[in-house]
């Protein structure tokens, strides 16, 4: 069955900071075409790495991010190729200012969308700023107040390269709203981001707004936050759970669990039903809490906080997510093959839809579709 | 009032069931195209939004009526939405909320699915009133009932571990920092069901047909996970946290400068970056880093090093030397630097529209920008309540009777206190913030 955007063609000039946009693409039904240089667009030197494939295939980066698309080579000389390609391209995503890219800064057809992923945008003192996922949490306030107080402040979710997913998936907000707006109007358009304010964009809760309002400095609070008790991560049998009791309800729970597992009969006194309380006697609550939390695994704390009515979640790693029970249930995980045509189990569609939109090849070999374009 | 009739979701109405920020974030992303958002509240079971109220509001008792519409995370996260007022635990409310369903083209929310279903919201509920609607649901868990995670629940905070990020957060020798502040799972979902309503309201403008797309945000989440669960299929490697280095090459880090808490965060991770950062440390650091190897082998001593030399420059002045030479850094900004950022004000980041409630007020702008149908900010945050009388009249095609009655049956409610007015304490100086600002007066 052919995705909602089958018949749209896109090609992809980015790197890291477009393909989760293209992918989403390609998995919706467009044909989108990867423009690669004869050594190859930069995903693939990107490691993890499969053992027993040669380079330029052997990266799960690319192998993940570039499934489903096609893959042409053309020499950056060879301009003519490459307004052959460009001109039937209905997007072309883009991650280079215009006096740096190797595509025409003019027009290329009055009905093109193209899409341009910058580090700090197309304007401003630092448009000519570069940028890296460290260096966008840093430019967006999120970096400084993430870690413990007594080391360097450390990025959200380092190794996933967040900054760059949240800025292709909001370049693929753009393009579609674009997309929609060409199919009422007929005409193209630019669709600009920048990383630095998608960054800003996921940051209120640090943010210049809130700031303004209560002229609090936020500091770093490492893994707990003294909003509440329990609040944060706690230690397990096998890694650590999170926690987060706000409410009355939710400690009353909280505290019966505790009392039930533990033997503590002082925990479920009415004085500690007060959050301003526990807050108060922090250290006693994450003892009593951490008596619990240290007898069960992840697993076993989450499902269990959950059937009573906790909000309680464990801290995964990859290994647990590959075996959870639920996912495992839901069906969610998928395979895709590799170049030597080794299968591996890979995350499923990212939504689900009642109408077929979903489907997804392998990713192309190096030029494996050159031809067919510049034939 | 503004002319949407270029806007990309021109004429599209979006029924909106939101708390926090899941929903909400995408709903405003469709109000500054073009849609006009309805924001279903309820004072019996409010949007934590309408919770927390203001920090500068805690003296005044005079202004406690008025609370729920002062948090900043209102303007923040609802702007360009119209409120509408309609408990649906009622039977009057529910129902009117039916029949302002039928005249929508979207449905939108991040309540738990169960919740969802209990209040008769669920998709079949819904499609029941409208075949074609466009229904987007973000629950913790997906809408299956038969899963088993599906009466579970997770939200802001609790999300970003189960999925891995939390672990994936901090320094190696540290336990996992966690990522206190922020909810990632929530905006990464957000921007999911923006991608899902948009296609969904394509499928139906040609073809005709609705949809019902479901976003577990656990499993959205996970697809942002691909290369590692990869790896770990393959070869049982299960990552980890590793600070702030780069699992592609070194140096990459945060590094002290001169004056308290003042870092800088630098990526040179390619060849040519290295070449350039030694053209700028010199002897600062041994010439063995310059084999490549060597730093990916020895980054503990490597970062100390580059600490050193870092610590005795002015954390600005640092990093404009860094990017003029071409590599990636920049401050590692504070709330106070970004309030003094001239790129972020330069490039209009900070927005200022009138606010019913404050005149006006401030939040966030729209990270997507298009150069031929930009979007538009109608109004800041709405007031809670603040257009119910207008959507059930004009939309439903209530009478002005028959809204009474369903107020005072309790099925509806209108904001409290209309007249009741305050400014925010930043009123008199936001024109230093955002230029331009001295008119937004008057709108």
């Amino acid at each position: 069955m052919a995705g909602p955007y089958s018949g749209i063609r896109v090609v992809d000039t980015t790197g890291l900071s477009g393909a989760y946009a293209t992918r989403l693409l390609a998995g919706l039904g467009a044909e989108v075409i990867r423009l690669e240089s004869p050594d190859g667009s930069p995903l693939r030197r990107l490691s993890p790495f499969a053992e027993n494939i040669e380079a330029p295939e052997n990266s799960l980066w690319w192998s993940y991010l570039a499934m489903g698309s096609h893959s042409v080579v053309i020499d950056p000389q060879d301009t003519e190729s490459l307004m052959q390609l460009l001109a039937t391209a209905d997007v072309v995503f883009e991650d280079q200012l215009p006096e740096k890219s190797v595509l025409p800064a003019g027009e290329i057809s009055p009905t093109t969308i193209r899409t341009k992923i910058l580090p700090f945008g197309s304007s401003g003192p630092k448009r000519n700023w570069h940028t890296s996922n460290l260096v966008a949490w840093a430019a967006s306030g999120i970096l400084y107040t993430t870690g413990f107080t007594n080391r360097a402040p450390v990025a959200p979710a380092a190794p996933l390269q967040l900054a760059y997913h949240a800025s292709a998936a909001s370049a693929l907000v753009g393009t579609l709203l674009a997309l929609r707006s060409r199919r009422m109007t007929g005409r193209g358009q630019e669709v600009e981001i920048s990383m630095q304010e998608v960054t800003l964009s996921i940051a209120p809760e640090t943010g210049v707004p809130m700031f303004m309002d209560d002229r609090v400095h936020r500091e770093r609070t490492g893994n707990r936050r003294d909003l509440g008790r329990p609040f944060g991560l706690y230690p397990c049998k096998d890694g650590f759970v999170s926690i987060i009791v706000l409410m009355p309800r939710h400690w009353t729970a909280m505290a019966q669990w505790v009392s039930e597992a533990t033997g503590n009969e002082s925990i479920t006194e009415e004085v500690f039903v007060d959050n301003a309380v526990r807050v108060e006697a922090k250290d006693l609550i994450d003892d009593w809490v951490e008596e619990l939390t240290t007898q069960g695994t992840r697993l076993e704390l989450f499902e269990e906080g959950q059937r009573r009515g906790i909000p309680i979640t464990p801290v995964n790693t990859i290994d647990a997510l590959v075996g959870n029970p639920h996912l495992e249930a839901a069906d969610f995980w998928t395979t895709t093959h590799l170049q030597d045509d080794t299968e591996v189990t890979i995350p499923g569609a990212p939504f689900r839809s009642s109408s077929p939109w979903w489907s997804m090849a392998p990713a192309p070999r190096l030029g494996e579709h050159t031809h067919m374009y510049l034939s | 009032m503004t002319d949407t009739d270029d806007l990309p979701l021109k004429g599209v109405r979006v029924f909106e069931l939101g708390i926090a920020i899941a929903s909400p974030f995408c709903g405003k992303l469709m109000a500054h195209f073009g849609a006009d958002v309805l924001k279903i509240e309820s004072r019996m079971s409010p949007d934590v939004v309408r919770i927390l109220g203001s920090a500068w509001l805690k003296d005044r008792e005079d202004l406690a009526p008025i609370s729920s519409d002062t948090s900043p995370y209102v303007s923040e996260m609802n702007a360009s939405k119209r409120s509408v007022g309609l408990e649906l635990k009622t039977e009057e409310g529910k129902a009117a909320a039916l029949q302002l369903l039928a005249e929508c083209d979207v449905f939108l929310a991040n309540f738990g699915a169960r919740a969802l279903a209990e209040l008769g919201f669920d998709y079949d509920s819904v499609a029941a009133v409208n075949p074609n609607i466009v229904y987007v649901q973000l629950p913790g868990f997906g809408s299956d009932e038969t899963m088993p995670y599906y009466p579970f629940v997770a939200w802001g905070p609790n999300q970003a571990p189960l999925v891995g990020m939390d672990d994936f957060t901090g320094h190696a020798d540290d336990p996992p920092a966690g990522i206190a502040t922020i909810a990632p799972p929530d905006y990464m979902s957000a921007l999911h069901a923006a991608i899902a309503t948009i296609t969904g309201l394509e499928q139906r403008d040609t073809t005709g047909e609705g949809v019902h797309v479901d976003i577990s945000q656990f499993e959205t989440t996970l697809a942002l996970l691909g290369p590692f669960v990869m790896d770990y299929d393959l070869t049982g490697t299960v990552y980890s946290r590793i600070g702030n280095r780069s699992i592609w090459g070194a140096p990459q880090g945060v590094y002290p400068c001169t004056g308290n808490e003042r870092w800088i965060a630098i990526s040179a991770t390619e060849a040519e970056d290295w070449t350039t950062l030694r053209s700028l440390v010199g002897q600062a650091v041994d010439p063995e880093f310059d084999d490549a190897s060597i730093r990916n082998a020895d980054q503990d001593r490597l970062d100390e090093q580059i600490a050193a030399w870092t610590s005795s420059f002015e954390v600005e002045d640092l990093a404009h030397r860094l990017q003029t030479a071409g590599i990636a850094a920049h401050v590692v900004s504070t709330n106070e630097d970004l309030l003094h950022d001239t790129h972020v004000t330069s490039r209009e980041w900070y927005q200022v529209a009138p606010s019913n409630r404050l005149g006006r007020d401030v939040f966030s702008g729209c990270a997507v920008k298009l150069s031929a149908t930009p979007g538009r900010w109608t109004e800041a945050g709405p007031s809670m309540g603040q257009h119910t009388r207008e959507i059930l009249s004009d939309v439903v095609g209530l009478s002005d009777e028959a809204i009474d009655h369903l107020i005072s049956a309790g099925g509806a409610f209108e904001q409290i206190e209309p007249g009741m007015v305050a400014t925010r304490p930043w009123n008199d100086w936001i024109h230093l913030l955002v230029p331009g600002t001295e008119d937004a007066r008057d709108l």
